[in-house]
């Protein structure tokens, strides 16, 4: 399947919110989540969603105002001046394809604990960010990879006495 | 204290592990000293919190979350020293005003305590969100959509009041709501650790700019702003005071009022002493004041305070009216070797303060794998569940987004924290008044609450239009010549 912002939107997104219509994707993410969480919400007694269902009809129009203030309009760009002006924090972004890397390394990074348990995923993952991220030498990586399993035994194991997860595959709940 | 400081420095350990691990320690003990030792534990953590959330954006502590907006910013500018002897001199004045306001509180605890019902507690949470909402200045409809997602995370879980499990999809984990230390540590320090390795480098941005001698210079920074000391102090004090509200409310919330009440607001979240010092200052504040509702009624404020009640009832001594009257040998030994904690933790944290800051400069690659285990594993070891790490791991990368799409991130955790207070305490508020809500207006503190609530609504509106019609002037002026 070609997932292109074309064939989600149907009409390219840059069109409707210009060259930033990429920073326009959290609001819509919100506005679809705020929907589904409205929907689940009504299946509760009036009561129990009584609360959270206020909550989420507020988020819905601010989700959609936050949408609005992005489009490439008058009106969009009057909203933003009214509602949201920036004052960005001048985070260097970096490459989408290194937010991406990071992101992917932590997720695989918790599945490796989740699958082989702490004394196994540590070094795994510290001497493989090390080597394929750091390109540091291999020896390095070794004792990297050895220190930091060294450290997360002294601290967890030995000194607070916590039993360190064995991993779902060796029997780990 | 060297105990508290070392479970502070752990992402996810904290007071109440460390008050845990020395529940074995105080059987052979008299209460007396049982609770000097558990005051000085108290003691040490928010200085070990503190100085992990400055210098790896990895809060040790919940409420030292609301450091790292700072201080973090700080020791990427090269002024990890300055942030931590401003943060070391504000944890030990705080402690230190936070105590002399409990021992002025003590003998009148009961009746103030007592007036706050589910209707000033609600009132009280709605007051912390907006505070936050309003405080971020030219964000504020993201800084409303990110409170309204904190506010939808707390909802999860079982209901206490309506016995229904509400958004768990499914998951037994979620039966008990979305779990704030892991998902703080996901917010801040992984997300940071992500931030860090697609920027690259250190966490200093310029080496060459690093300060590490300008520790002298933070304790001096801290008496120039003394009003934000003693202004988190009292904040601190008051919120701690208030059964079930909590540290991490008091130093956001103290966070929130100094920005508020700063020239410069939009300094604040790119490195501005003040933010430093304020909620450091409310920490240690809330630590010696959260006592009087465990001691005087049982109730904790906390986790910690929650292990520290199982330490009393080891003893003996059974929390409630008659302690604060019965046992005021050991109430004020504990009072005092916790404020001693406080300021000898902060002069042991300046002494590593070199060594400390010397970790800004590692490089990323480095850093990040070693700082992701740690946190991940120190979630793990909170109640040694391996669905903490996933909570952790999303958190992190929703902690990202938000630093990416700029959504701030303090209006979330504050909403996440205070979303199941503000909810329970609605619903009973409408059950006392039978469901009129004119019931708000009929109580005094609430009636003093709903005010402070306009002018933090109204006040932003003001400044604008005053602003507004200066620089109309301004301009006019200007022309005219």
């Amino acid at each position: 399947m070609n997932l292109t912002p074309k064939s989600i939107f149907g009409e390219s997104p840059k069109r409707i919110f210009g060259e930033g219509w990429i920073d326009a994707l959290p609001a819509m993410v919100i506005l679809a989540l705020t929907v589904a969480f409205l929907i689940v919400g009504y299946r509760y007694p009036p009561l129990a969603r009584q609360f959270p269902i206020t909550v989420a009809w507020v988020i819905l129009a601010l989700a959609g105002l936050d949408i609005a203030s992005r489009i490439d309009s008058p009106i969009g760009a009057a909203l933003k001046d009214r509602l949201d002006r920036g004052g960005s924090v001048a985070e260097k972004i970096g490459s989408r394809r290194a937010q991406v890397g990071a992101v992917v390394w932590l997720a695989g990074f918790a599945v490796l604990l989740w699958l082989f348990g702490v004394l196994y995923a540590v070094p795994l993952y510290v001497f493989a960010s090390l080597r394929l991220r750091g390109h540091r030498p291999w020896l390095r990586c070794l004792l990297g990879a050895a220190a930091s399993t060294a450290i997360v035994w002294l601290l967890f194991s030995a000194a607070l006495r916590i039993e360190l997860y064995r991993g779902i595959i060796f029997g780990g709940a | 204290m060297f105990v508290g400081l070392f479970f502070g420095a752990i992402p996810g350990l904290g007071g109440a592990t460390a008050l845990a691990l020395l529940i074995p320690l105080t059987y052979g003990l008299d209460a007396f000293t049982a609770l000097a030792l558990a005051g000085g534990v108290m003691g040490g953590v928010p200085m070990g919190g503190s100085i992990t959330a400055i210098l790896l954006n990895a809060p040790g502590t919940a409420p030292s979350a609301a450091t790292c907006l700072d201080g973090h910013p700080m020791a990427r500018q090269g002024k990890a020293g300055l942030a931590i002897g401003a943060a070391a001199s504000a944890n030990a004045i705080g402690g230190i005003i936070g105590t002399i306001s409990v021992l002025a509180i003590l003998p009148i605890a009961k009746e103030l305590v007592l007036l706050f019902g589910p209707p000033e507690l609600f009132l009280l949470a709605v007051v912390g969100l907006v505070v936050v909402a309003t405080a971020s200045r030219g964000r504020m409809l993201r800084s409303l959509i990110a409170g309204g997602l904190g506010l939808m995370m707390s909802f999860v879980g079982y209901n206490d009041l309506t016995a229904v499990q509400r958004f768990t999809l499914g998951i037994p984990y979620l039966w008990d709501g979305v779990r704030v230390v892991p998902a703080l540590i996901g917010l801040f320090a992984v997300a940071e650790m992500i931030n860090l390795s697609v920027r690259g480098g250190a966490i200093c941005d310029d080496p060459k700019t690093v300060q590490i001698n300008s520790m002298m210079n933070g304790l001096l920074e801290t008496f120039r702003h003394w009003r934000t000391v003693v202004r988190g102090s009292l904040i601190g004090t008051v919120v701690g005071a208030i059964p079930g509200v909590g540290g991490t409310v008091a130093s956001f919330l103290s966070y929130s009022m100094a920005m508020q009440a700063s020239k410069d607001p939009d300094s604040f979240g790119k490195g501005n002493i003040d933010g430093v010092i304020a909620p450091e200052a409310a920490i240690n504040a809330k630590d010696c004041s959260c006592l009087i509702p465990t001691l005087a009624f049982g109730i904790p404020s906390g986790a910690e305070m929650a292990v520290f009640l199982g330490i009393l009832i080891l003893h003996g001594l059974q929390p409630g009216p008659l302690m604060l009257i019965d046992h005021q040998v050991e109430i004020y030994g504990l009072i005092w070797a916790l404020t001693a904690s406080c300021v000898l933790a902060s002069f042991v944290g300046l002494l590593f303060v070199r060594p400390l800051a010397m970790l800004t400069l590692l490089d990323s690659q480095i850093l990040v794998p070693i700082v992701t285990a740690v946190a991940l594993v120190g979630s793990y070891a909170i109640d040694r569940s391996i669905e903490n790490v996933l909570l952790t791991a999303f958190f992190g990368i929703l902690g990202y987004a938000m630093i990416r799409f700029e959504y701030p991130r303090l209006s979330m955790v504050v909403a996440l924290v205070l979303g199941s207070t503000a909810e329970r305490n609605f619903h009973q508020t409408m059950m006392m008044g039978d469901g009129n809500p004119f019931i708000f207006f009929n109580r005094t503190v609430c009636r003093v609450l709903i005010v402070l609530l306009i002018v933090l609504l109204v006040s932003p509106w003001l400044r604008g239009f005053a602003g507004n019609r200066r620089a109309r002037i301004l301009a006019t002026q200007g022309s005219s010549r």
